[in-house]
């Protein structure tokens, strides 16, 4: 079973921490300069602080207060960048908070009654911004009985703000965990399959179809499974998965090519490409494109690593400090951010994936999102 | 993604606390059993078919005593059921008696019972993926319910453990659909509420347990005992328990305690064993005549070994060889471990007995010498004979290193939360049969054998990583250590000391050294703690 266990250098990261939030809140603020597009890495720690983070400075901004417990961590931000929608209390509310205020402007409470529900990282905002999205997997809890139901989208109007109730919901299939909504007013369900639904009428389609896939007997039905997607910077939404080719229908697994792929969703057009991307090497937890170039693809896990998908080539790998889960890169793609599982994030150049600074924070981040907030001033 | 690799067939993992719990007897005339489950089950369960008396869900299934204890640990830390210690000793009693699993139906599966954690199962295909990755086969093997209980688990699995979807070899399938469709459904067919074997056994006039027994067995660093325990009827199928007897090297072994049983035949006993509190899982034969299961430590379950009790009775009876092999040729000293031993002593054909060193009732110690063909031989004193008791050999051709495959946990200093998980070895020789070809059916199994330790990497790339110098180390006894929990500087990507070894047994004497291999992981420590695994 996977079982997340508590980190040993959390207590002795824990003081480090508090010595640079400190730091961090008593000296920094965000500094408004009109017509540029000011960057902000976001990211939740424990016990349940949304961390704000300068991605020049290699700092702490700001640390907002979330309520509820710890878990999972998983963050969407506005289009407008200016509040960042997270689910906390192990794994149940979305709490909208601006992120230069700190101030809580958005809450769905989703369990109640009888039924307790569970999000896995499920939350997107439509592209205008004014509906927010979730996947709930709900279970009743009867007096001697547990009753699971069927997973739903659910639609929130962001403006109804405090303790919102859903707006409509529809039935979705299981086991989805990242979304993310499409300038076509779809939203993307990752999920076995990429399939797409229309939050007005309920309306789903396949996008890509991975666990249903008809490549024939010699291909490994794909592994596909996606904790973080952050394509923010080029639109876009990546679900990896890995599979193997086969030489015969022997089965010979060590024989057979390895191989990871991905389905990657334009989100201005809902339109996907699946494609085996390179070699099964090592293991990759997350991917984000280049920004410059979409054809290289950055990975984190126990190593950082960038891929040529045209080629279908690992280009560069490099051994990272510890195991981290999530990675992002600025804008400009000239640097990749890498953190998750900890409590730092390592900062590397991309060009060299070479180690150019980390933040270092106040807890632990676990099965947290790494987001990038962008305002334009 | 393949993040959470590990497919777990060999599960070897966390401490019993409460287990222990099950040997002390509940209290005298636990007023009406029923009467009690409805006093405290009602607030949340319902009487329900009038047909079957009510109670809804606990009707429905039956389960070993470990299982009903932690399904009342569930009702306990998740659902907020109180109840005083005695009344959940006297419901889970009640339960296991009335909602228990025939000697048959558990037989498979004991296993799992006795704590013998370090073992690879066999787990049939539909549920291996589905049902045994998480926690042993035996778990379920151990239960009986309707096919709408069956299908209830997987809600609660589902409900408690809402992620499980998600894992590595759940997101590859439908699991809650294939689980519904599929596993329920077989499950009931295999493992069904009702069947003939329980009929029978809740008809059957159960086997009176009170009285003396002889006991022979094997304690990890100390070897083969052999003691006499009498059992002295309580209450309510509680009995207190004196054991007194002695080593194979004639050091003496004593201990008290007390014991259980449940659902007619499952032995439950706890006791202080020269002052190492002790645990003795058995199962009685229908007749009542024998026991058979294992002894652990209670705060260490992977130190135990295999016990067996018999009866004693108004004539005499053979128990035991120790040790069961002699070599051809030599001469040997031979201890027999009975009842009521008296007459002459024959160790069968080929086999001389050149002196009797010492002799009582309970025990002969005889120096012989055998010859003859490779086989077993019949040991007789007086009339009590034991077939086969005694096996002549030519040499050891090969030695098994048990357990075959275990895992070991690091723990201790690096982190005070958890003991060390260590592994009792033992090597146990054959000689080759008739064939003359070891490692065939035929091979002669001479027993358990004195041999030197060693451990070694598993492969190249733990002999590149240095787990044989990291990750613990065996004693001359077999008993191996893990290393410290935590991170260890001295190794790459601050990893701990965990490891992958092989477990060496070497027994010289012949021409060539033989040796015994067995495989061991050193992982680190497991923090959940479960009634059954
Ligand atoms: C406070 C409420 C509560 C009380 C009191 C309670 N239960 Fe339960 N019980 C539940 C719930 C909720 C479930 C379903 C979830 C589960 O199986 O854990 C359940 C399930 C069960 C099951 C099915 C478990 C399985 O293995 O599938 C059994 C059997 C059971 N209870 C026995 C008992 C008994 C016996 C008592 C009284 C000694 C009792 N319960 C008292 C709430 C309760
Ligand atoms: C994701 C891991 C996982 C998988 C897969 C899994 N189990 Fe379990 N199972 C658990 C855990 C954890 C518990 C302990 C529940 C508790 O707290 O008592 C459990 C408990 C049980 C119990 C004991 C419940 C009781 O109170 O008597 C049974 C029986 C069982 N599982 C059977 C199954 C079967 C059958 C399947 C396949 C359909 C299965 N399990 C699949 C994790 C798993």
């Amino acid at each position: 079973m996977s079982s997340i266990k508590p980190h040993r250098t959390a207590a002795l990261a824990g003081l480090l921490g508090a010595a640079v939030l400190a730091a961090g809140c008593a000296t920094k603020t965000m500094a408004p300069t009109a017509g540029v597009t000011d960057e902000y890495l976001l990211t939740v720690t424990r016990p349940g602080q949304l961390q704000v983070m300068d991605m020049q400075a290699h700092a702490i901004l700001r640390s907002c207060d979330i309520p509820g417990k710890f878990g999972s961590g998983s963050i969407a931000p506005s289009p407008d960048g200016r509040t960042a929608f997270v689910l906390s209390n192990m794994w149940e509310d979305v709490y909208g908070i601006d992120i230069e205020t700190c101030e809580v402007v958005f809450s769905a409470i989703q369990s109640g009654g009888d039924i307790r529900v569970k999000t896995f990282q499920s939350v997107a905002v439509s592209v205008d911004g004014r509906e927010l999205y979730t996947v709930q997997n709900p279970v009743r809890h009867l007096p001697d009985r547990l009753e699971v139901l069927q997973p739903q989208l659910a639609v929130y109007n962001i403006a109804d703000g405090l303790n919102a109730q859903p707006a409509r919901t529809f039935p979705v299939n299981r086991r989805i965990t990242k979304i993310a909504a499409t300038a076509t007013g779809e939203v993307i369900l990752g999920g076995a399959d990429v399939e797409a639904i229309d939050p007005r009428t309920g309306a789903t389609r396949v996008v890509t179809a991975l666990a249903n896939w008809d490549r024939g007997p010699l291909w490994l039905p794909p592994d596909a499974f996606a904790m973080h997607s952050q394509g923010e910077h080029v639109n876009e939404y990546i679900m990896p998965y890995v599979t193997a080719r086969f030489e015969s229908e022997e089965w010979d697994f060590d024989a057979a090519e390895w191989w990871w792929g991905f389905s990657r969703v334009d989100l201005a057009t809902g339109r996907a490409e699946q494609m085996e991307i390179f070699p099964l090497e090592f293991i990759i937890f997350t991917m984000v494109s280049d920004p410059n170039d979409r054809n290289i693809l950055y990975g984190a896990f126990n190593t950082v690593s960038r891929h040529d998908v045209a080629k279908k080539e690992t280009l560069a790998v490099e051994p990272l400090d510890h195991t981290y889960y999530a990675i992002n890169i600025s804008g400009d793609g000239s640097k990749l951010f890498i953190g998750g599982a900890g409590n730092d994030i390592s900062i590397h150049d991309s060009a060299s994936l070479a180690k150019i600074g980390s933040i270092q924070l106040p807890g632990d981040m676990s099965t947290a999102d790494l987001r990038v907030a962008r305002i334009r001033r | 993604m393949i993040h959470d690799y590990s497919i777990r067939t060999i599960f070897g993992a966390g401490a019993l606390v409460l287990a222990g719990a099950l040997a002390a007897p509940p209290v005298a005339g636990a007023a009406d059993g029923e009467a009690l489950l409805r006093s405290y089950c009602l607030t949340c369960h319902t009487e329900q078919g009038a047909g079957s008396g009510g109670l809804s869900r606990i009707n429905e299934m039956r389960k070993s005593p470990e299982g009903w204890h932690m399904t009342m640990n569930r009702m306990q830390n998740m659902h907020g059921l109180t109840m005083p210690p005695e009344d959940k000793r006297a419901v889970i009693k009640h339960l296991a008696d009335t909602r228990g699993l025939a000697p048959a139906e558990a037989e498979p599966w004991r296993y799992l019972l006795e704590q013998d954690t370090n073992r690879v199962e066999d787990v049939a295909e539909p549920y291996a993926e589905m049902c045994a990755r998480c926690h042993s086969g035996a778990r379920f093997a151990l239960q009986r319910r309707s096919a709408g209980e069956w299908a209830l688990l997987v809600h609660t699995h589902m409900g408690q453990n809402p992620t499980l979807e998600l894992h590595a070899l759940s997101r590859d399938r439908p699991w809650m659909q294939l689980a519904l469709d599929e596993t329920a459904p077989a499950l009931a067919a295999d493992f069904p509420l009702d069947s003939a074997e329980w009929r029978a056994w809740q008809a059957a006039v159960k086997p009176e347990l009170a009285g003396s027994w002889r006991l022979v067995g094997h304690v990890p660093g100390k070897g083969e005992f052999d003691a006499r325990m009498t059992a002295e009827g309580s209450a309510a199928d509680g009995y207190t328990l004196r054991v007194d007897g002695r080593y194979l090297d004639g050091s003496r072994l004593s201990g008290r305690g007390s014991a259980t049983v449940y659902t007619g035949y499952e032995w439950r006993g706890t006791l202080e064993l020269d002052g190492v509190p002790m645990r003795q899982v058995m199962a009685a034969a229908a007749d009542g005549a024998e026991m058979q299961g294992r002894m652990f430590r209670r705060d260490a379950r992977e130190l135990g070994g295999e016990l067996r009790a018999v009866r004693e009775g108004a004539t005499g009876q053979v128990i035991a060889a120790l040790p069961g092999h002699l070599r051809r040729g030599e001469t040997g000293i031979v201890t027999i471990v009975g009842s009521r031993l008296a007459g002459n002593v024959s160790l069968g054909a080929g086999v001389r007995v050149l002196e009797v060193l010492s002799r009582d009732a309970d025990r002969v110690v005889v120096r012989a010498r055998a010859d003859g063909a490779n086989g077993l031989r019949e040991v007789r004193v007086g009339t009590a004979r034991g077939a086969g008791m005694l096996a002549v050999y030519d040499r050891i051709a090969r030695v098994e290193v048990l357990p075959h495959n275990a895992v070991a946990r690091v723990g201790g200093p690096g982190d005070a939360q958890m003991e060390k998980v260590r592994v009792a070895y033992r090597a146990v020789a054959y000689a080759a049969g008739p064939d003359g070809e070891a490692g065939t059916d035929d091979d002669i199994r001479l027993g358990p054998v004195p041999v030197s330790w060693s451990i070694e990497p598993a492969d190249d790339d733990a002999a590149e990583a240095d787990d044989h110098v990291f990750a613990g180390s065996i004693d001359a006894d077999g008993l191996f250590t893990p290393g410290d929990a935590g991170p260890n500087p001295k190794r790459s990507m601050s990893g701990g000391n965990t490891g992958r070894l092989a477990v060496v047994a070497t027994v010289a004497g012949g021409a060539e050294p033989v040796e015994g291999r067995a495989s061991l992981l050193v992982a680190a420590p497991d923090f959940v703690r479960r009634v059954l695994d």
